[in-house]
């Protein structure tokens, strides 16, 4: 009778313990699976943004054309302007700090507090077009060198070099963290490029999907979501890879995007506009 | 008196302000003839990645005043007139830039510079 007792308490537990996975596994694949639907657009006037991130319930731009970073609220109205950049391009967030890199003069500058300094960089570069930070680790697209410059305090390590194959790149523009993978926007190669810390090549994400120029991207914990300059579309997928969603017909040429709250946040260089979806 | 001295202080300051603009002319005149201007027409000019990496690229070759027309695909600028690059020096500039020039153009007037509708 007490065996009895114990393997019905035994088995409830376990059931429950099953019941209970399948309920978490179920809401990560609802959360993956559900599509980003159209809001409105966010009219910006006079800036033609290349990069974007988010702080509370600003957004930074980088208006390249007028060589300044904008804070922005979130009707589009300039709440600060920072002049005086040199082409900034896609740009990166670390709590309060705004990391910027620029085009024309290979620096990285870092705008916090409305104090403006300038990171070390241990390697040359020639048109840096994105960055990423994750505590202690920075990662720069180097454009015309055609590879990442993966920064971890005196470590340098380089990812990628010239080339179309598995691991090669093609004028990189954007760059990610995330879980200790390093993702590119292979802009000219027309993909996504994913790599390791030590820079072994990993997948490669978007190469069927006839993308025209792999501008910019964002990586969440469950998603990749790439900008598509000349196919005037965003493509999201699984961080596998795999095709989750198309969003077109609502971009003039999108350039990086933004992901706060559950909305997604679209800037378009032509236009002046931001496209905001929601999920 | 008092009327002949208005009379002459207006003068002086008619003849000032004459000569002052006449040297501004002249500044200027010889400024833009101490100038080429140099246009040139691109393949592949698409995204501003690629504008400003031919602004970049042109601004090391010497220029100070390199504007890029993404609708134009062309870039035009100016440079010193003893600084002149040659027609082979700006190609291969173009080409490392990551583009195909096609044709380059110098002249001694600036050019009419189409506003790039955004």
């Amino acid at each position: 009778m007490k065996n009895k007792v114990v393997f019905v308490l035994i088995a409830a537990f376990l059931g429950t313990l099953f019941l209970f996975s399948c309920r978490g596994e179920q809401e990560k694949k609802t959360e993956i699976n559900s599509q980003w639907k159209f809001v409105k657009n966010i009219d910006l006037n006079n800036v033609n943004p290349i990069g974007i991130v988010a702080q509370e319930n600003f957004l930074w731009l980088s208006d390249v054309d007028n060589n300044r970073i904008v804070k922005i609220n979130l009707d589009g109205k300039i709440i600060e302007s920072f002049d005086g950049f040199q082409r900034p391009m896609h740009i990166a967030i670390q709590k309060d700090k705004i990391f910027v890199p620029e085009y024309t003069s290979d620096t990285v500058k870092i705008i916090e507090n409305g104090n403006i300094s300038t990171l070390a960089l241990k390697e040359n570069t020639d048109a840096i077009a994105g960055i990423a930070v994750d505590e202690n680790t920075v990662a720069v697209a180097d454009f015309y060198n055609h590879r990442i410059i993966l920064q971890q305090e005196d470590k340098v390590t380089i990812l990628g070099k010239e080339g179309h194959n598995d691991g090669e790149l093609y004028y990189p523009t954007d760059v990610a963290i995330k879980s200790d993978l390093i993702y590119v926007a292979d802009a000219y190669n027309n993909r996504v490029q994913v790599f390791d810390l030590k820079g072994n090549y990993v997948r490669m994400i978007g190469w069927n999907e006839n993308i025209k120029v792999a501008t910019g991207l964002i990586v969440t914990d469950t998603q990749v979501i790439i900008a598509d300059f000349e196919g005037n579309r965003v493509l999201i997928y699984d961080l596998n890879g795999n095709l989750l969603q198309i969003v077109s017909g609502k971009f003039n040429q999108p350039t990086d995007i933004e992901i706060v709250a559950n909305k997604m946040y679209v800037v378009n260089y032509k236009g002046s506009l931001i496209s905001v979806f929601y999920k | 008196m008092k009327p002949l001295l208005k009379t002459g202080i207006i003068t002086l300051l008619t003849f000032a302000t004459f000569i002052l603009s006449t040297t501004n002319v002249n500044a200027q005149t010889k400024n833009e003839t101490d100038k080429t201007y140099i246009k040139i027409e691109v393949d592949g000019l698409s995204c501003p990645f690629c504008a400003y990496g031919l602004e970049k690229k042109l601004k090391q070759a010497g220029s100070k005043d390199v504007l890029i027309n993404l609708e134009e695909g062309e870039a035009t600028m100016s440079v010193p007139i003893d600084q002149q690059p040659t027609e082979e020096e700006l190609r291969k500039i173009v080409k490392d830039a990551g583009f195909t020039p096609k044709e380059i153009t110098f002249s001694k007037t600036p050019f009419k510079i189409k506003q790039d509708e955004k």
